[in-house]
């Protein structure tokens, strides 16, 4: 097997796994496919050197984070649609748990958003969302306490799920 | 597990399948173009240390002033999402036989998420070197060109990735100087001009029935939208909102106009420059110039006010009018000083014009959404 089999093999094994994770944290899912697009240009660049001694997974997931952040960071034209925005209709609770926390979520900084995907989502403790995000333990319950406390703020009515006793205990 | 997990599980589930396999060849392949470049450039410098040779050397992805960014893949077969531009590339300057070499010139698009394809099936020249149109719908969402393969118009959903060939053939050579295309928002409509401001007939394609409307070749297309295809004469100038099936009747405004908008919402207005005429040999500046838009009411031929445009970079000149993007404000195309390229919008009540897409690089041949291309 060459080094681009490998690649390959790697990324075809974890495509869902990344895509959902680039969707989580774009919330689009073109720009998702777009986020996933520039990364794998990196990794595949670095690819001797991960399929050695490194570790892709992590490599990718932290690329996946600082390429999302770093996109955020500059300013993003407006784009022309001619859609028309979509009109009300009735949801179920957990229907409306995800359309809530949705719109929160964009409202949050990349940091705060990519913080609530790697704890939340990724289950990754303080220290390997800390090493993801190369900042420090600290940062990272700062960012944590800082986004959970806006996104109760943005959405009062996801109180309950945000003071779930787990959640509490994680941000403690 | 958490609600908080729940939900963050359902919106990631949201996230559509994907293959990346088309993604990690492109990432490989890029790899190689990059490492390829790498190699040009040492060979190149390898050359200049020895004095062997003084030719340029084009690295991929840096034609024409383009920023050296990802290479540039081919438009793949699947869904991209809609289109914010389409654009031809430039020439090549051979500075040995010191000529432009245009054989290398294809048609690009560039995504509303900034990412380019090159698409190699589109027609960029004709076999009498007439260059060949291509045409983006109003939301992006559609692609049109010309096929030699097909001998015939191809109509792409970027959404879907669908694609749907004109059963009507167009014959190569039909293709002539200044030909335009326009396609309509569900792609079901086209309008083919062969020579834009000629008395060759136009041509309204149905790509779903084949059935075609002839044009008067007097007419240039300004763009088709529900099943109504903007026309306008200029010499005059007349506007003629004709539908689809054929029919309806111009309406004459009241002096000579250029490049007119979409109609705006309120089904009735639309935006263009006043182009005076030339009297005793002196042309006046036009209101392209003065940058002043005009309003003109569709329906009574009448302009219904001039606003002075604001806020628009010193340098450089308005290229088209478009969309509109709410009832007040129209689209115009700018092109910078040094051939940058944006759109704004431009209150046509106010006059304040405000920056709404910047393009990277210096593209040439633009193609915005919603306007006849050519």
């Amino acid at each position: 097997m060459d080094g681009d089999d490998g690649f390959r093999e790697f990324v075809l094994a974890r495509q869902q796994s990344l895509m959902r994770t680039a969707y989580l944290l774009t919330g689009d899912a073109y720009l998702a496919e777009d986020l996933l697009q520039s990364v794998l240009a990196k990794v595949v660049g670095q690819w001797h050197k991960l399929s050695g001694d490194g570790n892709p997974e992590a490599y990718t997931r932290r690329a996946l984070v600082n390429q999302y952040i770093s996109w955020k960071r500059r300013p993003r034209p407006e784009v022309l649609s001619s859609n028309v925005p979509e009109h009300g209709a009735s949801y179920d609770e957990v229907a409306l748990d995800r359309i809530v926390l949705r719109g929160a979520l964009a409202k949050l900084t990349p940091k705060q958003r990519a913080v609530i995907v790697l704890r939340f989502w990724e289950d990754l403790t303080e220290a390997q969302t800390a090493e993801v995000l190369r900042c420090s333990i600290g940062n990272v319950k700062s960012q944590c306490h800082h986004a959970l406390a806006r996104l109760r703020s943005l959405a009062p009515e996801l109180g309950p799920m945000l003071s779930d006793p787990e959640i509490v205990e994680v941000t403690r | 597990m958490t609600r908080l997990r729940d939900a963050l599980d359902d919106i990631a589930a949201e996230a559509p399948a994907v293959d990346l396999t088309r993604l990690v060849d492109a990432a490989i392949t890029g790899r190689r173009r990059r490492r390829r470049a790498g190699w040009a450039l040492a060979a190149a410098a390898t050359a200049v240390v020895m004095g062997a040779a003084s030719a340029a050397v084009v690295l991929p992805g840096q034609r024409g002033g383009e920023p050296a960014a990802r290479p540039v893949l081919d438009l793949p077969d699947n869904r991209v999402g809609p289109l914010a531009l389409a654009y031809m590339t430039p020439c090549d300057l051979d500075v040995v036989r010191k000529r432009f070499d245009c054989s290398m010139v294809e048609w690009r698009v560039v995504t509303s998420t900034g990412t380019t394809y090159r698409v190699p099936q589109a027609l960029v020249r004709t076999a009498k070197e007439r260059p060949a149109p291509m045409a983006v719908s109003r939301d992006g969402r559609m692609l049109a060109y010309y096929s030699r393969e097909a001998q015939a118009h191809v109509v792409r959903d970027l959404v879907t990735g669908s694609e749907t060939t004109s059963p009507v053939t167009v014959e190569e050579e039909r293709i002539d100087i200044g030909s335009m295309l326009a396609v309509s928002d569900d792609g079901r409509h086209l309008l083919f001009d062969p020579r834009e401001g000629s008395k060759k007939p136009g041509l309204l394609i149905d790509v779903r029935t084949g059935r075609t409307v002839p044009v008067p070749g007097t007419y240039e297309v300004v763009t088709i939208r529900d099943g109504v295809a903007e026309l306008v004469r200029y010499r005059k100038t007349d506007l003629w909102l004709m539908p689809v099936t054929g029919g309806g009747k111009p309406v004459r405004f009241d002096g000579a106009f250029i490049m007119f908008s979409e109609l705006a919402p309120d089904g009735r207005t639309v935006a263009a420059f006043h182009f005076p005429d030339t009297k005793k040999g002196k042309r006046p500046r036009s209101d392209l110039v003065k940058r002043r838009l005009s309003l003109l009411d569709t329906k009574t031929g009448r302009a219904l006010r001039k606003v002075d445009i604001r806020g628009l970079p010193k340098d450089g000149s308005i290229f088209e009018t478009t969309l509109w993007v709410n009832e007040k404000e129209v689209t115009l195309g700018f092109r910078g000083g040094k051939g940058e390229v944006a759109t704004y919008a431009v209150d046509t009540t106010t006059g304040r014009a405000r920056l709404l897409t910047r393009y990277p690089g210096s593209p040439r041949s633009v193609v915005l959404p919603g306007a006849a291309a050519g």
